[in-house]
């Protein structure tokens, strides 16, 4: 009795053995197959031309395969706040996992295809024992079309290159888009907060309420820099960063243009405006046109004063180097976005003996021209120095809603902080469960949820 | 009596001197200092060294020449790493200037008259073993050599392109290049930077988009890198690790610490602190260019804090801290 | 009409993208895919007028006789020559874009250099603006030079002979003192670009415009 069972146990451990020793060799085919195979509904094992193939044919032919029960079912869902080009699919993997499958294959194909004319796309390809579920619809080879009900097989491959197909199943579900991505809702709340401060502002300017704004000063001394400039009758440098006009610092950059330029066609005073994008180049070029005209001198106007250099970052940089060593404009103005050429371009100046006014968003370039400038504008002094020069209300009013906006952000980190060193003291900050700051948020991601 | 109004006003000239002397002297007196590699180098060298063929990763070459001195030791250590585990390697760039650089910095490592580079095999010369079909890396190195091809010596192994390696190059609007490869890199790069169609290599086929990407180190010395965390980070969860420079690495930490990027190579130090990481997990034989590098810039630096120091002394002993004294030194 | 066309797109098109950006559906997604396809178009469209500007300006330099004008040929003649040896020229006399060609030639043995020369510069005046400008003036000014002198040792070996304390306070230093006064200053930078936004989507701002605009 007990040798009966022995031997029973020993050939069906046998298979294992056999399929442990075949195992690497089936890897190695597995990984031939490799990318171009991938597709491929059935496995060609034959390749004449690779050597572990033919091995591992020559192996099977003594090894009887081993039964192994097919994937279950397949369930699949709409995926969540897409544009309908994606679904969920999950399935249950084959009891028998253990006993040598290698990778699991994912097939669509639109039903009523039956009649052989589409045949069975592989969408995806995942290793047994890693994931059961994936998101169908990435592969831009086999996209998935809204509306679209596909039919999914899921197949077990083994190591032996046994392909064993599960059941077909019907999509339970078509791909459906959404039209409001839940997961950007609390993006949407602070929008709404943070708009509406900033219209409310700018009702409250229109209204006449008298706004008091911190004097900035190297906005102030923009005027008496355009005055210096014009008692030595030197030109004025005016530089609208180095970036395009989709970044707003070029735009709040040729609003202050516009600004300059007036007071510039007011004096008489030469302005010299290089571009590096040719689009900014248009856009100064009739700005600053304009004020010419409304100063009432557009005869004044040169037309060569605003033109453009070319779109490579240093050889930009040596032509404006270039203007300033032999023109000496008395005056320059750095104002937009500025990368490693700030220094490059504001030491020159200096050299010079210009007065120099920058003003920049970019953080890694203020402390540049902080120390060879003689005012800089700090980040969002930028953006609201259009506001200051024309003291229109809505524009007063804006900088005024930026002013409420972040103190709304000052309060929450301020909460922040006092929260998380309340956890420090009350064991929170190791703890989740006694943490006040979690316990916010997690209030927060609720409301927001709701 | 020191004049120090007349110190303060020294020539510049004079400075710029001995900054001039203190660059060219390490080259002929080597230090060779030690660099300790930081934890946001460590991280980016780790994540790489986890890859292996089945995996992919993005270099993008997105700097000009201005910025070669830092940011090309980054691409040519990642790109070495890379190749000696038998990562694919996609090159882009989002500058014409870049593409120049990056075919630049391949040919160093792909020149075989130094020990411890790769043979680069282009996609026309293995033609015949992909009709063979020989497509796995394993495979077709294994016909390759049976072909009668063998190693240079010293020679660290084999680049095929198309199976490890694949030059993309440049296209305008590179935010939106990145934006469509997130669904497909074919449809953006139909073909490589030498004319290859792209859909017949293997590396392509089993890496369609970025989501099938496991890394992207974007070499850069503007804000060219943010278009791999706006558009690949956040829309398709790309990893995205930063090779910056000096200067503007300080910039970046915040994405460090929110998990945006795996880790950050920031100027030369960064690329040196690489090379030290890759010389000691044994891929490379010598450390490179960027630590012969830090000699100077030690120097470099000392020099510009005693400038600081000299300045300061200069400003108080002269009493100049009491007067209202223009900027600039005017 | 001049003026409320553009300003009319601005608002319309400023709103569609700000509501795209919440709507994940396919004919958001198509609203955007269009936009991202013209964009490239207009940006070709203004290359052409800004070569044309560079042009009109040197030659109007050339003409005038004015100071440094010969200078002028040395950017016009490359400026259309070398696209002419790179797309119409064959092999044989220099022409393409591969290796050997006149293209290349300039490319690599004179735009890397130049370029690279540019931003070398930087050392020497980093070097300079230290000495003039870095100043013990206050203690807030004392505190930024100390800083200053502890992160640039230690972003080079040589700090770490003073033994690992001065990198790891280097480090500490961009980690959080950095991020804490970046952050801030970029909170700033957000809500002024909004407001910026904003006021160009409902026509508040008009410097964009250009001359339309007033």
């Amino acid at each position: 009795m007990r040798n009966t069972t022995e031997r029973r146990f020993m050939l069906k451990h046998l298979e294992l053995l056999l399929l442990m020793v075949l195992l690497p060799f089936g890897i190695a085919q597995a990984q031939e197959v490799g990318p171009q195979d991938a597709t491929a509904p059935a496995v060609d094992s034959s390749n004449p031309s690779d050597s572990s193939a033919v091995s591992l044919d020559t192996a099977l032919e003594v090894v009887p395969p081993v039964e192994i029960a097919p994937p279950g079912a397949v369930t699949v869902s709409d995926f969540p706040n897409d544009a309908g080009d994606h679904l969920l699919v999950s399935f249950e993997p084959s009891p028998d996992e253990a006993l040598g499958i290698l990778v699991y294959r994912i097939y669509r194909r639109t039903p009523g295809a039956t009649d052989g004319t589409e045949e069975w796309a592989v969408v995806k390809t995942v290793a047994a024992g890693d994931h059961t579920e994936i998101v169908d619809g990435y592969d831009p080879d086999y996209l998935v079309t809204q509306g679209t009900q596909y039919e999914y097989r899921v197949a077990a491959v083994t190591a032996d290159c046994r392909e064993i197909p599960g059941e077909v199943t019907v999509a339970q579900v078509v791909g459906r888009g959404e039209w409001f991505h839940t997961e950007k809702l609390k993006v949407l709340i602070g929008c709404i907060i943070f708009i509406s401060l900033i219209f409310y502002y700018f009702k409250r300017a229109q209204m006449c309420h008298e706004l008091y704004l911190r004097p900035i000063p190297g906005i102030d001394a923009i005027d008496e820099a355009i005055g210096r400039a014009t008692e030595m009758g030197k030109p004025i440098l005016y530089v609208p960063g180095l970036s395009g006009i989709e970044d707003v610092a070029t735009i709040a950059s040729l609003t202050i243009l516009n600004r300059v330029a007036k007071k510039v066609a007011e004096y008489q005073t030469p302005l010299r405006v290089p571009n590096r994008d040719p689009i900014v180049y248009t856009v100064a070029e009739e700005s600053v046109k304009q004020a010419y005209m409304e100063a009432g001198r557009p005869d004044s106007y040169e037309a060569n004063s605003v033109f453009f250099v070319t779109d490579s970052q240093f050889a930009y940089v040596a032509a404006v180097n270039g203007l300033m060593t032999r023109e000496k404009p008395a005056t320059n103005f750095y104002l937009g976005m500025f990368w490693a050429e700030s220094l490059l371009l504001a030491e020159t100046g200096s050299l010079s003996g210009a007065i120099q006014i920058a003003g920049t968003d970019a953080i890694t370039q203020l402390p540049f021209f902080i120390t060879t400038c003689d005012y800089t504008l700090i980040g969002e002094e930028l953006y609201a120095a259009s506001a200051y020069l024309g003291r229109e209300p809505k524009q007063v009013g804006s900088v005024k809603g930026q002013d409420a906006c972040k103190g709304i952000v000052m309060t929450l980190v301020t909460v922040g902080i006092i929260l998380s060193l309340v956890d420090i003291f009350t064991g929170g900050a190791t703890d989740p469960s006694k943490s006040l700051l979690l316990k916010l948020q997690g209030l927060v991601d609720v409301t927001s949820l709701e | 009596m020191i004049n120090w109004e007349k110190f303060l006003n020294i020539d510049r000239r004079w400075l710029y001197l001995l900054i001039a002397v203190v660059v060219i002297v390490p080259f002929f007196i080597r230090m060779g200092l030690p660099v300790v590699p930081s934890d946001e180098v460590r991280s980016i060298y780790n994540l790489v060294d986890s890859l292996g063929p089945d995996n992919a990763i993005f270099i993008g070459w997105d700097f000009d020449p201005g910025t070669e001195a830092e940011n090309q030791p980054m691409g040519v250590a990642v790109l070495r790493h890379a190749l000696d585990r038998h990562v694919p390697v996609f090159i882009t760039a989002v500058s014409p200037l870049g593409q120049g650089l990056a075919e630049q910095g391949a040919a160093s490592v792909f020149d075989t008259r130094i020990p411890g580079n790769f043979v680069y095999v282009p996609w026309a010369e293995w033609e015949p073993f992909r009709a063979a079909g020989y497509v796995g890396r394993d495979s077709l190195e294994s016909a390759w050599k049976a072909a009668g091809n063998s190693l240079p010596e010293g020679a660290r192994g084999w680049v095929f392109e198309g199976v490890d390696f694949a030059l993309l190059g440049y296209l305008p609007y590179f935010g939106l290049v990145v934006l469509g490869m997130g669904t497909s890199i074919a449809t953006q790069y139909p073909t490589d930077a030498y004319g290859n169609n792209l859909r017949e290599m293997p590396m392509l086929r089993a890496h369609k988009n970025l989501r099938e990407i496991d890394l992207a180190v974007t070499l850069a010395g503007s804000t060219a890198c943010m278009y791999w965390v706006v558009y690949g980070t956040s829309r398709v969860g790309l990893p995205v690790a930063f090779g910056v420079t000096a200067v503007m690495a300080t910039d970046y930490y915040p994405y460090i610490q929110s998990g945006q990027i795996v880790g950050m190579m920031g100027g030369l130090r960064g690329a040196a602190e690489y090379e030290v990481l890759e010389h000691e997990g044994g891929h490379t034989e010598t450390t490179g260019k960027a630590y012969r590098g830090m000699d100077v810039q030690s120097l470099a630096h000392i020099l510009i804090i005693l400038f600081v120091i000299l300045g300061n002394i200069a400003y108080f002993a002269g009493g100049f801290h009491k007067k209202t004294a223009l900027k600039s030194g005017r | 009409m001049k003026r409320t066309v553009p300003m009319m797109i601005a608002m319309i098109g400023g709103i569609i993208m700000m509501i795209q950006y919440f709507i994940p559906h396919q004919v958001s997604q198509d609203v955007f895919n269009y936009y991202t396809e013209w964009a490239p178009l207009v940006g070709s469209f203004a290359l052409v007028l800004g070569v044309g500007s560079l042009t009109r300006v040197h030659i109007h330099k050339i003409r005038a006789k004015a100071p440094n004008w010969p200078y002028s040929y040395a950017v016009l003649i490359p400026l259309y020559l070398i696209p002419v040896f790179a797309f119409f020229l064959p092999a044989s006399i220099g022409g393409g874009t591969g290796k050997p060609s006149v293209f290349d030639f300039m490319y690599s043995r004179v735009q890397i250099p130049i370029q690279a020369t540019m931003f070398s510069m930087l050392a020497f005046y980093i070097a300079s603006a230290a000495f003039r400008a870095f100043r013990a003036k206050s203690a807030l000014a004392t505190i930024l030079l100390v800083t200053a002198i502890i992160v640039m040792l230690a972003q080079v070996p040589i700090g770490d002979l003073f033994g690992r304390w001065l990198p790891d306070t280097g480090l500490w230093i961009l980690r959080f003192p950095n991020l804490a006064a970046k952050r801030a200053i970029e909170l700033g930078v957000g809500f002024g670009m909004l407001a910026t936004c904003l006021k160009i989507i409902f026509g508040v701002e008009r410097g964009w415009l250009g001359g339309a605009g007033e």
